[in-house]
């Protein structure tokens, strides 16, 4: 028997949508890899190893009230619930307990979240080098910090993650800064948009402020950025308007923003729109997160990069719509619990702008320089490699993933993906666009020939199912 | 645009007989509408098997084995092609009586490359198979080749001698006008004297432009292949009576195969996955090999494949036009005569017959009276 509705991830999005859904009684089914609700942002905000969860900021600490209504809510909430596959026929495959499960949903919303936007520069691959991403999670769910450490790109998470260490008194070796100098000038006439919503604008530079404040070395307008190290990372050597410079350091955490994980809603094959604002591929959605397969929703990052409170806000409008397809509600009065989200979302929408200009990364950065470092981490596949495929006539991503092997890896692309489609875009002189993107195909994530052997299908409670 | 031979579909037909035509002098243009081997040539098992073939095929494909042998000198390129050989499971006594009945039939046409083998050898040679299969059926010349670069290194070598490969180009009509066939493409109108159509699972449609009918279907056959594993297994495998098939590449990657179909979407060109019969491929795969019950499945997929209701290909002259060839609905083992029909199909445009006995693959086979 079939779920009303079926929630593929429990970050903000999610768990706001489910708030809105159980409002109207209907209990989602809700689909979390985590071992407990909050996505990435939120990540063991509920349950934090930290002693003072105070110095991850006051908006982490929000999270945790937004889980415990959510805990509330009633929601059907299934933890360590990997989903693999969402199909356009409803039916959702998810591994649990060492087996397959399958559920079927008249409404599906996905909330899959962001990725760090791979950073391809020399040495990207060497241990020692992770994501500032990285560096939450460790933080987050272990409480485990890198001393000593170098942290280098741009962008509000990087602030973020400094300061956090800051205040917990870790040492930082150095902050450096790769935001252009040109952004500042191309993001001015956008920041009377970002005043609409002034407090996002205080936090930012109260964090900047706090950086300084702290003394730690910091580097602007850094370029052609390279890992030192043989075996693993000894520093990083960057060029700033000053010369060269060099930094030593064990750890090397890079960031230049997110972009929506795009392999669950490519797999599932809804349609997606390349954004040259924030260089990435978004969902094609209209106001209330509805894809161009009517009965599956998309909100919070995994669609397009909007932020916690923007997710929140697509969480709730994507339940509306969908408590309306259901016939729980009316079309007018969707409109009318929908009003104050919009308008919401297009304040935020302002700021989002500004924000993506100013951190708008360098495209030196976001595609390999040197014909050795490497695009593909999974099949070690070189910028030469992939050259020498395209030169040997696969001008299309996937006849490149055929011929080299790039892409093929357990990550399904994620990393190599979108450095594939720029450098494509490049070498054909063409829009990327044009050029598209790897065919993905379901696990998304690797499954063992065992669970997927033990196949079983999950329903909903019979006096909910109709 | 002027070509002696135009040639419909990029997939390894297509290639191979772009690159015998070629070479042997003729101008050649090729329109593939997606791209190279996108659809069976690309994403097919890469199997190179001899053995146990409809004994019509059999010496079309003694002929290409011989050739993969030697392809990557021949082909100046890289087919990825190993010949580890090739082994078939039996599970029981009645596995094996098929398989001597076979022998049997083999031996009476004079062919000697299949080997019975007992259990002991079975076990010698794949020490991880479950130690209930009984034994099974060996080929050592056989192997398997990555189907894409197989398919790209035909098409760069067609290229080198001259043949004019157009991508993301659809054929939109063809017509005979006098001597000439005139085609409307993507990339504009194209003029040939001889025709060869080698669309795979769109073949039945570009069969129809020309007027010959055939009873071609389509299917999704499914595929998985696994993270990389220690070698377990160094000859492709497969079962005499079961679905299930597998090869472990020299990365260490292990490709599931095995026959089962999911859904083919011909008209958006595209395929869905039946997760319940890969699960049932699971079972399968792992009750033939434990070793595999925690093998990592990396990636699934299925591609587009043409199918015959006897399952023998349709390889020579149209019926209802002059100068027009077809090769096309392999039937889901096509991969391994590619080199082979590429060499008949160039003989039969340049000089109207080949050595092979091509009787049992001709497109009006089905063609009957009304009763």
């Amino acid at each position: 028997m079939a779920h009303d509705c079926v929630i593929v991830g429990a970050g903000p999005a999610g768990m706001a949508a489910a708030l809105t859904l159980a409002d109207h009684g209907v209990r989602p089914l809700v689909l979390d890899r985590a071992a407990r609700p909050g996505g990435q942002i939120y990540r063991a905000a509920s349950a934090s190893p930290l002693p003072d969860r105070s110095v991850l900021g006051a908006d982490y600490a929000a999270g945790a009230e937004l889980i415990t209504a959510y805990t509330a809510s009633g929601a059907d909430h299934r933890a360590e619930a990997d989903v693999w596959h969402v199909g356009a026929d409803g039916k959702i495959l998810f591994s649990t307990d060492g087996g397959t499960c399958q559920a079927e949903a008249r409404e599906i919303l996905l909330c899959p979240g962001a990725l760090e936007r791979p950073m391809p520069i020399p040495g990207w691959t060497l241990p020692g080098v992770m994501t500032a991403g990285a560096a939450q999670v460790m933080l987050k769910s272990d409480a485990v910090v890198a001393e000593g450490a170098v942290f280098a790109g741009s962008g509000p998470l990087l602030y973020l993650i400094v300061a956090q260490y800051l205040r917990l008194g870790v040492k930082v070796a150095a902050l450096v800064d790769t935001t252009p100098r040109d952004n500042y000038l191309r993001a001015a006439p956008l920041l009377a948009g970002a005043l609409r919503v002034p407090s996002m604008l205080t936090k930012g530079l109260s964090l900047l402020h706090e950086i300084r404040q702290a003394g730690i070395p910091v580097f602007r307008w850094a370029s052609d950025l390279q890992v030192l190290g043989q075996d693993r990372a000894r520093g990083l050597r960057f060029v700033t308007p000053k010369g060269a410079q060099e930094i030593a350091a064990d750890t090397v955490f890079l960031h230049h923003g997110v972009t929506p994980n795009p392999n669950m809603t490519r797999a599932l094959g809804v349609q997606h729109d390349w954004n040259p604002d924030q260089l990435c591929w978004h969902v094609r959605r209209d106001p209330f997160g509805q894809s161009t397969l009517a009965h599956v929703s998309v909100a919070g990052d995994g669609g397009a990069i909007v932020g916690a409170e923007g997710a929140q806000c697509e969480g709730r409008l994507a339940a509306l719509n969908m408590l309306c397809r259901l016939g729980r509600i009316d079309r007018a009065t969707r409109d009318h619990l929908a009003r104050a989200d919009l308008t919401r979302l297009k304040r935020l929408a302002g700021v989002r702008r500004f924000i993506d200009r100013l951190y708008r990364p360098q495209a030196a950065l976001r595609v390999p320089q040197c014909p050795d470092t490497l695009v593909c981490r999974c099949e070690e596949r070189s910028l030469g490699d992939l050259r020498a495929g395209f030169d040997a006539g696969a001008r299309d991503p996937n006849a490149l993933k055929s011929l080299t092997r790039c892409g093929m890896g357990p990550c399904q692309g994620r990393q190599c993906g979108p450095i594939v489609s720029q450098l494509l875009a490049d070498w054909r002189d063409e829009p990327v666009s044009e050029v598209g993107y790897y065919r993905l195909r379901s696990p998304q994530r690797l499954l063992s020939l065992q669970e997927l052997s033990r196949f079983n299908r999950v329903h909903p409670a019979p006096e909910e199912a109709q | 645009m002027n070509a002696d031979v135009l040639i419909i579909g990029g997939g390894i037909q297509g290639c191979a007989t772009a690159y015998h035509l070629a070479r042997a002098g003729a101008s050649v243009i090729l329109l593939e509408k997606d791209y190279i081997a996108r659809h069976a040539s690309g994403v097919n098992a890469g199997g190179v098997r001899l053995l146990g073939r409809d004994m019509a095929e059999v010496p079309l494909s003694r002929a290409a084995i011989q050739m993969w042998q030697e392809l990557d000198d021949t082909l100046q390129g890289d087919t990825g092609f190993r010949p580890t050989g090739l082994i078939n499971i039996a599970v029981d006594q009645a596995d094996l009586d098929k398989l001597h009945a076979r022998q049997n039939l083999m031996q009476a046409a004079g062919y000697t490359h299949e080997h019975i083998i007992d259990r002991d050898e079975l076990l010698a040679r794949l020490p991880h198979v479950n130690p209930a299969c009984v034994g099974g059926v060996r080929s050592d010349l056989d192997g398997h080749a990555i189907p894409y670069k197989a398919t790209n290194a035909f098409r760069l070598a067609a290229e080198r001698h001259g043949a004019r490969v157009l991508d993301s180009c659809e054929l939109h009509a063809l017509r005979r006008v006098g001597t000439r066939w005139l085609a409307d493409s993507t990339a504009g109108r194209i003029e040939a004297a001889t025709m060869v159509n080698c669309a795979g699972a769109w073949a039945d449609r570009i069969a129809l432009m020309i007027g010959d009918n055939v009873p071609l279907s389509h299917a999704a056959p499914m595929l998985m292949i696994t993270a990389r594993m220690p070698q377990f297994a160094g000859p492709v495998v497969g079962a005499v009576s079961r679905q299930f098939s597998f090869k472990q590449f020299e990365n260490g990657t292990v490709l599931i195969g095995g026959g089962a179909k999911g859904f083919a979407d011909r008209a958006n060109n595209a395929t869905r996955l039946d997760y319940a019969k890969l699960a049932e491929a699971a079972r399968t795969t792992v009750e033939f090999f434990p070793i595999m019950a925690r093998a990592a499945i990396n990636r699934m997929w299925a591609g587009l494949e043409a199918y015959m209701p006897d399952n023998l290909p349709v390889i020579g002259p149209a019926v209802n036009a002059e100068r027009a060839f077809h090769a096309f609905g392999f039937s889901a083992h096509g991969f391994q005569m590619g080199p082979v029909v590429g060499q008949v199909m160039a003989d039969l445009v340049l000089t109207g017959r080949t050595d092979f006995d091509l009787t049992p693959f001709r497109i009006d086979r089905y063609d009957r009276k009304v009763l």
